[in-house]
């Protein structure tokens, strides 16, 4: 949340007051030196408008409160929110403009209401692909009918962030993953289930299968008791993020990394739903750490990493990376690799994790998509470009298979080939 | 960056205002030197300009939307001949020029009506002075002087007993 500030904001001349006050003087002068009342007169009001707008009583420190929340699925992104405005501000007086994150493009005109004491908006996106990015507040800022002066408004707001994701992440927690660690139980799940450790002993429900009744307890207690267990957690899982350029260029690079970016928390999400530790790694010149952990905490720290993640311009050596994250992380754990695998340097990078010890898959968001949209050719030519493109393509993907798994993710929207491979370890099961 | 909604075009309120601008402008191009037909255009060019460029709110160029109704009006009244009409149709222009600010089709209806205060007291200010040069007899011009600046002071002593903050020095930061 944003506290309340301290100090009154300050009032500020809008560029209309200037053009009137620039024109009124200029009116003026002109009026002594050509002997012409006429532009005396014509210059008078425009210069007594701005001191007319600040008399006419702006508020001396406006404050308002904002809910809101993203509506919406898939592709289509609708923000709906309220902003309550503090008396004696009223919304007539006041007006909005909205920031919109640059991976988003607009669906129609913001729609804004206005009752007698909040403000009603509703916003359209639409995202391309998936996303993961913060909503920047309002500026709401009270004006004089004039718009000749302004004064920010104080508001109140909580965070907010678009996250959209393939949908197939969503089943992606149940997977089994490998343990790290030599004694699961010490790190035990605060979940309460059917199996694991023993936990307590609470009354039975009508459905109670008979394995779970404690009979020993039930003849005791002379009613049915059943058993509760911790349940285990499911594993830990690594999520490394490659962030150096590729010879494809920046602007598909980092196109690329912000789907990774959204795809990496979609999987963060679904395993941590599960309990699953989960860790995350970006590397660019250096690599930045969030350490394996679970719960709502991490879901926090991981998503602050992720919003944080950008093109790196000076690209580290691979091998710093896979020393870093043995350094950071304990060998064995499954790491799934985001790289758009645009040079050889990809490669390495995975063959450096495999020596030390990470069974690694990785996902690779296509740039070919991206690569047809921004073309400039003739239609034969293109079509060869994008042949070749192609071929490149499949072969860096089959070089990268001799080292480990790959997830060719070129419909952006969909991930059902992660999940598919995870979920059959037999498929990918390289073990370190 | 979007600003409000997208409402392009004028709102029904911006009408009057517009109407009593062009209409201002173009007696006043008339009865200048520059001919009724050249005033015309110079006066109908002004405003329209002006309401071509602030038509859409998205557009980056609203802001200087002031600019050639300015400019047209200068004009016309640097052209006009000295007496009461020329300078009761500037004044006029200008006030109607701001009252068309306030009917702003990107603020919220009802912008003409709020904004009252913004282009009363200016048209007050300039009827004042019309009225003491032109229709006081020119012995008591000094009377309608004083009685303007009694009538400023008023106005403004109405405006601090009903917001003391504003004569409050600001905050040290």
């Amino acid at each position: 949340m944003t506290g309340p500030p301290s100090a009154p904001r300050p009032l500020r001349w809008r560029t209309r007051t200037f053009l009137l006050l620039g024109g009124g003087l200029v009116a003026a002068v002109a009026a002594v030196l050509a002997r012409q009342p006429a532009l005396l007169f014509l210059g008078l009001p425009l210069l007594l408008a701005p001191l007319a707008a600040v008399l006419a009583g702006p508020p001396r420190d406006p404050r308002a409160t904002l809910e809101w929340r993203v509506d919406g699925s898939g592709p289509e992104v609708d923000v709906v929110g309220r902003i309550e405005l503090a008396p004696p501000t009223r919304p007539t007086e006041v007006e909005v403009r909205f920031d919109r994150p640059t991976a988003l493009t607009e669906r129609a005109p913001p729609r804004i209401e206005r009752d007698p004491t909040s403000i009603s908006f509703s916003l359209s996106w639409h995202t391309d692909e998936p996303v993961i990015a913060p909503v920047a507040p309002p500026h709401v800022v009270w004006a004089d009918p004039l718009g000749l002066v302004e004064r920010e408004v104080a508001l109140e707001a909580p965070s907010l962030a678009i996250e959209r994701y393939p949908p197939e992440l969503l089943r992606l927690g149940t997977v089994r993953l490998e343990r790290t660690i030599l004694l699961p139980g010490e790190t035990r799940s605060h979940r309460i289930g059917s199996s694991g450790e023993f936990f307590g002993i609470r009354d039975a429900t009508p459905s109670e299968p008979p394995r779970r009744i404690n009979w020993p307890a039930s003849a005791r207690a002379g009613r049915l008791l059943a058993n509760e267990f911790e349940l285990d957690r499911t594993g830990d899982v690594l999520l490394l993020l490659d962030a150096r350029p590729s010879p494809l260029g920046r602007a598909i690079d980092e196109r690329l990394l912000s789907i990774a970016t959204a795809a990496a928390y979609g999987v963060a999400d679904s395993f941590l739903r599960e309990k699953a530790r989960v860790g995350l790694g970006v590397f660019g010149e250096f690599l930045d750490v969030v350490p394996l952990a679970g719960g709502r905490t991490q879901r926090l720290r991981l998503r602050r990493a992720l919003l944080a993640t950008h093109l790196t311009s000076s690209p580290g050596p691979p091998e710093r990376c896979a020393i870093a994250v043995r350094r950071q992380f304990p060998p064995g754990v499954t790491t799934i690799v985001f790289t758009t695998l645009g040079d050889e340097t990809s490669d390495h990078l995975l063959t450096h994790l495999r020596w030390r010890g990470f069974p690694t898959l990785v996902v690779s968001p296509s740039p070919l998509p991206l690569q047809e949209a921004a073309r400039t050719l003739s239609e034969e030519e293109e079509r060869l470009v994008a042949r070749l493109a192609r071929l490149v393509r499949r072969d860096r993907l089959a070089r990268v298979w001799e080292h480990a798994p790959v997830v060719d993710w070129e419909e952006y929207w969909s991930l059902g080939g992660l999940v598919d491979l995870l979920r059959r370890p037999g498929r990918w099961g390289r073990r370190a | 960056m979007m600003t409000g909604s997208a409402r392009p075009g004028p709102s029904r309120e911006s009408i009057v205002p517009l109407s009593v601008l062009t209409l201002a402008a173009v007696a006043l191009g008339a009865i200048g030197s520059l001919g009724f037909v050249l005033g015309a255009v110079v006066a109908v060019g002004g405003v329209a300009i002006s309401a071509a460029l602030g038509w859409d709110p998205r557009w980056g160029a609203r802001r200087y939307a002031l600019l050639p109704v300015l400019l047209a009006l200068g004009i016309l009244a640097l052209t006009a001949p000295p007496g009461p009409a020329p300078e009761l149709l500037a004044g006029a222009g200008a006030v109607a020029l701001l009252a068309g600010i306030a009917a702003d089709p990107d603020r919220p209806p009802g912008g003409l009506a709020r904004g009252a205060f913004g282009w009363g007291l200016p048209g007050l200010a300039v009827g004042l002075a019309w009225a003491g040069t032109y229709i006081l007899p020119p012995s008591a011009a000094p009377v309608g002087v004083a009685g303007g600046l009694v009538a400023a002071a008023v106005v403004g002593l109405a405006v601090l007993i009903r917001r003391p903050d504003l004569a409050e020095p600001a905050p040290t930061l």
